[in-house]
């Protein structure tokens, strides 16, 4: 196994352009539905009533509440969390660690991944030691950092660091392995230094990689963190979940994943829209026809 | 200019003991097998290759690194996708530090020249395999070197864009007064378009026939292709080539 091919379930998606125009997914009235944005987010809506409409009644039908709590019992814990002022130091906490770690992570990431990328050389000498940092199951580093970075939050920020430097690493890592050497050769020719070809060439050239990796490193960021505060916190999202765990308050439990679900959400979209701009290039539905002979 | 000029990559010598040199402002073309050395000439030219033995001089220098006095056109498009058809072409300008007004009224100009009108802000993938071509053309264009080495530049063309993109190139050599090295392995091409057309013989490639073409400027190189003369070079290339 080599390092590129960790990351090969990356998508590719420089040389995959997605069809122009979502196609109908079958023929008749729900095929043309889902054809179109409104028509597919009342599906969604549709679909995500259902769900919770069936945990209730479950819930309700079954007794399970004790298990599975349910979605009355969500919103009266998070009703409570959110009157007495939990859920926002919680939330600010651990949105604090992840977003530091997520920051520091992918910088580290980024410019490590760029350097071993970039002089080939000295990437294949630090492929086997980066390799068997990759296998090692970082989850069993957590004990460590509480060592040696002790129970605060410093401790969450370096091991959502750590969880986000490996994917933001391998990606661009990859990434600028894959630019083509013909076209930095040609730039040379064009009078480019070496500076240009990194910012100009090179960086562009990545950038595809380097948002797939922020995408698959930011949940990784939030895992960090909530991982962090399950070894060793007295606040914090995932100390409350775990705490919640610990009095058998099942609706305290679901209420902190619901609420991690809602900010992970809430960062994906944030970075898809700054991914958009930057990568405008790449919209399939941009396309200018031209006929070749001109007058 | 090449002076005894070798070129070997391991125990394969690629390029012959090769005298050759190429005069300001002329259209040279160059043919010959496949494998014998063209690109490896034009290589030499641009400095992305130096030779084994022997001297190239370019007015008078050696070429000891990448030359800054030529442009490179190959088949292959160096587009980067996500630059913008003008940002392509400005590329080589803000390399060399063009004052930005400076660069836009030079890439509005190559725009004009190769026809580009109207798709300045496209993106590569969209454009024809021609346009790209174009692009390229107007790339080197904007920066204006005085010597323009192009490497099969319409290999990948159909026919008929390559005879217009023939006309568009005469019309280019004319109005930048530049030296062209063309290489191609259409004898057609070579003809219409060269002054002398250098004929390389097989690996280890060096040149070993020139002929020079007489036929009168400004040409019309579909005219061109029914003229007794234009037949009577192509014998005598083919001949010359004697590709058994
Ligand atoms: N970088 C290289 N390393 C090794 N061999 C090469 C290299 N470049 C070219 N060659 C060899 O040198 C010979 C001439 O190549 P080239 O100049 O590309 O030929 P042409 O352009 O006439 O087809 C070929 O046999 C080719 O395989
Ligand atoms: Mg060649």
């Amino acid at each position: 196994m080599s390092i590129e091919q960790i990351g090969q379930d990356v998508p590719a998606r420089i040389d995959a352009p997605a069809p122009a125009v979502a196609r109908p997914l079958g023929a008749g009235p729900f095929g043309a539905m889902l054809a179109s944005r409104a028509g597919l987010a009342v599906v969604q809506a549709v679909i995500l009533a259902v769900i919770i409409a069936a945990w209730q009644a479950v819930a309700d039908g079954m007794h399970t509440e004790f298990w599975t709590s349910s979605p009355l019992g969500v919103a009266r814990a998070l009703a409570k969390w959110w009157s007495s002022g939990t859920l926002t130091t919680d939330l600010r906490l651990t949105l604090f660690e992840a977003g530091c770690g997520f920051v520091a992570g992918s910088l580290a990431g980024g410019i490590v991944g760029f350097v071993l990328g970039w002089i080939r050389g000295l990437g294949d000498v630090f492929e086997p030691f980066v390799l068997s940092l990759y296998t090692l199951p970082k989850i069993a580093l957590a004990p460590l950092f509480v060592l040696w970075f002790g129970i605060g939050p410093l401790n969450k920020v370096m091991f959502a660091g750590l969880l986000v430097f490996f994917m933001v690493f391998f990606t661009t890592f990859q990434g600028i392995r894959q630019v083509d050497r013909d076209i930095v050769a040609n730039a040379r020719l064009l009078g480019a230094s070496r500076a240009q070809i990194w910012t100009k060439i090179a960086m562009p050239y990545a950038a595809v990689w380097i948002f797939t990796g922020l995408r698959i490193g930011l949940p990784y960021a939030l895992i960090g963190a909530i991982v962090g505060e399950f070894v060793a916190a007295d606040s914090g999202v995932g100390f409350r979940i775990k705490e919640s765990t610990s009095y058998f308050d099942t609706a305290g439990v679901f209420a902190g994943l619901v609420v991690l679900m809602a900010v992970s959400l809430l960062f994906l979209g944030l970075l898809k829209i700054v991914e958009r701009h930057v990568l405008r290039w790449q919209d399939p539905g941009m396309t200018v026809t031209a006929p070749d002979h001109q007058a | 200019m090449f002076h005894e000029t070798v070129v070997r990559f391991g125990a394969l010598t690629a390029m012959g003991p090769t005298s050759l040199a190429v005069r300001a402002g002329e259209f040279l073309t160059v043919v010959g097998p496949s494998g014998c050395g063209k690109s490896t000439l034009l290589n030499l030219i641009a400095g992305t290759l130096q030779a084994s033995s022997g001297q190239v001089l370019y007015d008078g220098r050696t070429v000891s690194g990448p030359n800054p006095h030529v442009g490179y056109i190959t088949q292959k498009n160096y587009c980067l996708p996500w630059r913008t058809v003008a940002a392509n072409i400005r590329l080589p300008l803000e390399f060399r530090r063009v004052q930005r007004a400076e660069a836009e009224r030079r890439v509005a100009a190559a725009i004009r020249q190769v026809g580009l009108s109207g798709f300045e802000h496209a993106y590569p993938r969209q454009l024809s395999g021609g346009m790209l071509q174009r692009v390229m053309i107007a790339r080197t264009l904007a920066y204006g070197p005085a010597t323009y080495l192009m490497d099969e530049p319409f290999g990948s063309l159909d026919a008929q864009l390559r005879l217009h993109m023939h006309v568009e190139l005469m019309r280019l050599w004319r109005e930048t007064g530049s030296t062209f090295v063309f290489v191609t392995h259409d004898l057609h091409e070579a003809i219409a378009l060269g002054d002398r057309v250098v004929v390389m013989s097989g690996r280890p490639g060096r040149p070993k026939f020139i002929l020079g073409i007489d036929l009168p400027r400004p040409r019309d190189v579909v005219a061109l292709q029914g003229d007794p003369r234009f037949g009577a070079y192509f014998r005598q290339l083919w001949d010359a080539i004697d590709v058994h």
